[in-house]
């Protein structure tokens, strides 16, 4: 209807708090997508089947501990983890022998497990909806300026930098990630020195899906848990890590913030119009800077 | 290596032929066949299962009664909510399996293509979830029948309920696809007629499936409106109604959402749903509170272990239709089942169902309640429920005739 | 493929043979298993169009059903909306692909590889949530159903036919497009992109011209869905649906340029009578995907051709 509505300051701050929040999930979701770009060079695909294990087991986790608070903390640890499990035998049963071939058969590969996950999550979990509580002390919100801010929301901006602060640190400070920053590099190289390689590449892989099991029992409170999540995510976070750079963590979040935000503001202003904002940045940043916004490692 | 994929090609080729050989199995005594394509994959899987659950219980019953001369029988193939897939898998039903009856779907997009073929072929065709206004309305024909609400009945209420309270600015959200935007419209333009002085403040539209609502509604807060209509249906109730209860939105503005008191949607949210929610609906196990109804519940209970949502009235709706039909009409040809549906009313849990003779929907009752924790379910129920007759609900012949260009 | 005249005439005379069966054969199949091999002929096509970028050109693809999608929307609106003979629809529809492809592939090929892909999948949602939601002009997702074919090709079979008519004529198209200078090139860049660089090749123009290619006959293949279906939807231009045809190409073997039709064939028949017998369909996709990738990296017409030659000729040996 109108195009410029009367939006106050107040409303405009609340909605980039609100979509400052969105950004964490998917910032959490794109690094470990980014990740596995980075080192591995596997476009993963199902990576948005794994985030969508993840809130499915977080749901399971948390119904089995009673679904009180204890519930919620306990599968927001043990469900990645699963994740993580799973991630650990695909990659060391199927995808440790395929590290040689194109980018293409990869990612088709990684499209085979979206299928396979798609249908097991059919079988194991039914049909019905499925939703999880929030701990009764992240429910509710309180007021920012005069609008309702949830309190989930802010558990998640506070979880955000505590990830990437993580990240910052594997990536950084550990061996593993040295050996991994040098691995994505060149990776005759490593193997070259002695460092066995197909470990490496194992634990990245892993660390990543476990981000994509952690972003998706994150946002298990506040979504319906239902087959079809992954369809979603995946597009947005490959558009995420693709205009961040690929394989840069930094970029993904770079990446998570233009499109978390333009979200956010585009629902505000033009609100007819929101579903192709993110899609309308995307083309923009393509368009002036055909590798993505931060140095991308391919 | 080599004699792996020597064995995968021949297992592919013995599937692939194998399936083309073997027809369909032929039936010792003519059974009168109804294919179902629906969509039995992802969320809105969680809606079907109950049609056709509800429908082969119906079923099972009728054969055991031996009321009709033939065996009901029935097939059905997954859509996978995709109208190339739901199409393919149709022809297939009407040309390979020689099915007297279709019947399905959830997909607007699949029910239109079906109707179409279907009246081509002349097969009657059941439409069982599909809410798109257009089957009986300006896409309508002989041939098919529609036993669920559409946006257009479903508008007509909306509006009726909210023109009797005092609120005139209005804000629209929904989800941006046909079926939003069909019961949005329809909502506005019969509220607007009833009550001139109401005013649009504005809209949003979010994707289908939109993960979180929560810039939305701060978006629709900062606009102050009296109430919300909320067109969202089906998987996105859920997070929708989640996203209400964080930021307090139900307790704020009042908004209105059609299926917001289904049983698929306030069962998974538990006791923790939000209270005071508008929603309107065809059925709820615990409404209306009659013998008919207790006892289909019960009965669908001790078959599958939960309460029937709305679906299984448009499953045991169907399956009544086409018994009484071909008892009715005392022969099993196609005509005379489809003279005989025209205008036929049967018992079901929600009172008597009538088919409109004129363009052949079903006059469902509508029951419009409020959100209410209970005592007795763990999760909540409508309550103070308020029913709006099939007939009153129903888009007017003249519209339909304007509609179809007649 | 040696370009010997003795090996011309016998692949031709194999081709004559076999569009010989096809042209015989409704005359022995039920009217659905017609229906059935319209379909196929019609999706063999498309899996051709994609193939002739993807596995001619090795650029990634993505978002091929955009164009097949385009180019049956124009064909659909055509015979809805004006009362131009329905003949001008088939052949706008392919133009109006080409003109998409060229707006596409104009912002795409500076790009390469994932990047070209990505960006194409983004570009083409933006095309696919237009037609999603411009219910007045394209009827949004509920799809334009009971399209007004023209009478000749309107029933089953004669659908048929026209179908495989296309067909051949567009699978001689791209044929000679492939064996000409142009296709060599084209193949050269896939195979050197720098090196055809260096020898003073515009690697984009014609990566350009290629994914016009491609998409003039995915165009094609879009309007033969029209007659054969008579319904549109969105669904077309859906990003899975590009997928499903990609691993079609992998199915039969892009190194191949029957593969892709082979792979058609199989998906279609597997989806059809798989569905038969199970809801998991997707889960016996993704199996069947796995060991292909493990096991059948060439495809099936891929491996078929290696082991014949490598039986008549054991130098063919691959490795």
């Amino acid at each position: 209807m109108d195009l410029l509505p009367n939006i106050s300051l107040a409303a405009f701050c609340q909605q980039l708090l609100v979509g400052l929040s969105r950004t964490t999930i998917l910032f959490i979701v794109a690094s470990g997508l980014s990740l596995v770009l980075g080192v591995l060079r596997i476009p993963n695909v199902a990576h948005g089947s794994l985030y969508m294990i993840g809130a499915f087991l977080a749901y399971t986790i948390a119904s089995a501990a009673g679904g009180g608070t204890f519930g919620f903390w306990l599968a927001l640890v043990l469900a990645p983890l699963g994740v993580a499990l799973i991630s650990l035998a695909v990659e060391r049963g199927l995808f440790c022998r395929l590290y040689e071939r194109e980018h293409l058969m990869l990612l088709l590969f990684t499209f085979a497990f979206t299928l396979v996950f798609g249908d097991l999550v059919k079988l194991v979990w039914g049909s019905d909806f499925r939703s999880m509580n929030a701990p009764t002390s992240l429910q509710g919100s309180f007021d920012v300026l005069g609008f309702p801010f949830p309190k989930y929301n802010l558990f998640l901006l506070i979880i955000g930098p505590i990830v990437a602060l993580g990240l910052w640190w594997l990536t950084n400070k550990t061996k593993i990630g040295k050996i991994a920053k040098a691995a994505a590099v060149d990776r005759e190289m490593v193997a070259a020195v002695g460092i066995n390689v197909s470990w490496v590449f194992a634990s990245v892989f892993v660390i990543g899906c476990f981000l994509a099991g952690l972003g998706g029992a994150l946002v298990a409170p506040t979504q319906n848990i239902t087959q079809g999540m992954d369809h979603g995510i995946i597009i947005e976070t490959f558009l995420i890590v693709i205009i961040g750079g690929l394989g840069n963590i930094w970029g993904a979040l770079l990446g998570a913030l233009i499109f978390g935000l333009t979200d956010a503001i585009g629902i505000l202003i033009f609100p007819q119009f929101a579903i192709v904002f993110p899609y309308v940045a995307v083309i923009t940043v393509l368009m002036l800077r055909p590798k993505g916004l931060l140095k991308s490692v391919w | 290596m080599k004699p792996l994929s020597r064995f995968i090609l021949t297992t592919l080729a013995v599937l692939v032929f194998s399936a083309i050989i073997t027809g369909p199995t032929a039936f010792a005594a003519k059974a009168v066949k109804v294919g179902i394509v629906d969509c039995y994959s992802g969320p809105p899987s969680t809606y079907t299962n109950d049609v056709r659950d509800a429908f082969k219980l119906a079923i099972d019953k009728i054969n055991a009664s031996g009321s009709l001369s033939r065996k009901i029988e029935f097939v059905t193939r997954d859509s996978k909510f995709k109208v190339d897939i739901g199409l393919s898998a149709a022809k297939e039903l009407i040309m390979r399996e020689n099915v007297d009856i279709m019947m399905g779907t959830i997909n607007s997009g699949l029910a239109l293509a079906i109707s179409d073929l279907c009246k081509k072929e002349k097969i009657p065709f059941l439409v069982t979830f599909s809410k798109s206004a257009k089957i009986t309305g300006e896409k309508g024909h002989r041939y098919v029948f529609s036993l669920t609400e559409n946006s257009a009945l479903a508008g007509k209420a909306m509006a009726e309920s909210l023109a009797k309270k005092p609120y005139t600015k209005f804000w629209i959200g929904g989800d941006d696809y046909e079926y939003g935007h069909a019961i949005a419209d329809a909502t506005w333009e019969h509220l607007i007629k009833i009550k001139p002085e109401v005013q649009l403040l504005g809209q949003s539209w979010w994707k289908v499936r939109e993960p979180d609502f929560t810039p939305y509604i701060t978006a629709m807060l900062a606009a102050k409106p009296d109430a919300v209509i909320v067109a969202t249906g089906g998987a996105d109730c859920v997070p929708f109604l989640k996203a209400a209860k964080a930021t307090g939105f139900n307790d704020k503005v009042p908004f209105i959402m059609h299926t917001a008191t289904e049983l698929s949607t306030l069962k998974p949210l538990g006791a923790n749903g939000p209270e005071g929610v508008l929603g309107t609906s065809n059925y709820f196990h615990y409404f209306p509170d009659s013998a008919e109804n207790k006892a289909f519940v019960s009965e669908f209970k001790a078959a599958y272990d939960r309460p029937p949502a709305v679906g299984a009235l448009y499953g045991y709706l169907a399956a009544t239709f086409i018994q009484k039909a071909y008892a009715t009409a005392g022969s099993f040809k196609t005509e005379k089942f489809i003279d005989a549906l025209e205008g036929m009313t049967v018992d079901s849990p929600v009172g008597k169902v009538t088919i409109r003779a004129f363009d052949h929907q079903a006059m469902l009752p509508m029951f419009m309640g409020v959100t209410k924790k209970s005592a007795e379910y763990d999760y909540l129920i409508a309550d103070d429920i308020i029913v709006i007759s099939g007939e009153d609900a129903m888009p007017a012949i003249e519209e339909i005739k304007k509609a179809r260009g007649m | 493929m040696s370009a010997s005249p003795k090996t011309d005439w016998k692949k031709l005379i194999w081709a004559l043979m076999g569009v010989a069966v096809f042209f015989v054969l409704p005359n022995f199949l039920s009217r659905f298993s017609i229906y059935l091999m319209a379909l196929i002929f019609t999706t063999g096509l498309l899996a051709t169009s994609l193939n002739m970028v993807l596995g001619y050109g090795g650029m990634y693809q993505f978002h091929h059903a955009v164009f097949y999608g385009f180019g049956a929307y124009t064909t659909a609106l055509f015979l809805t909306k004006t009362g131009l003979p329905g003949w001008v629809a088939f052949v706008c529809a392919p133009l109006a692909s080409a003109l998409l492809s060229l707006l596409i592939g104009l912002i795409c090929v500076r790009l390469s590889k994932l990047y070209f892909g990505m960006f194409q999948i983004s570009l083409g949602s933006l095309v696919w949530a237009i037609i999603y939601r411009w219910y007045s002009f394209t009827h949004g997702d509920d799809g334009i159903h009971g399209i007004p074919v023209p009478d000749l090709i309107a029933s089953g079979k004669s659908a048929y036919y026209f179908a495989l008519i296309v067909l051949v004529v567009c699978l001689m198209i791209m044929y000679r497009i492939v064996e000409s200078p142009f296709g060599r090139i084209f193949q050269g860049v896939r195979d050197n992109p720098e090196r055809s660089e260096a020898v003073g090749v515009n690697v984009r123009k014609h990566q350009l011209v290629g994914m016009i290619i491609g998409g003039t006959f995915a165009g094609v293949a879009g309007s033969l869905f029209v007659v054969v279906e008579g319904s549109v939807f969105p669904d077309l231009l859906f990003w899975t649906l590009s997928l499903e045809i990609l691993i079609m190409c992998l199915l039969g073997g892009w190194f191949t340029f029957l593969g892709p039709l082979f792979g058609a064939a199989i998906i279609v028949l597997l989806r059809t009578f798989v569905g038969i017998y199970t809801e998991y369909w997707t889960i016996v996709l993704g199996i069947v995907l796995m060991l292909l990738i493990f096991f059948l990296p060439e495809g099936v017409l891929g491996y078929i051709i290696t082991r014949y030659r490598s039986r008549r000729n054991p130098k063919f040996q691959e490795g």
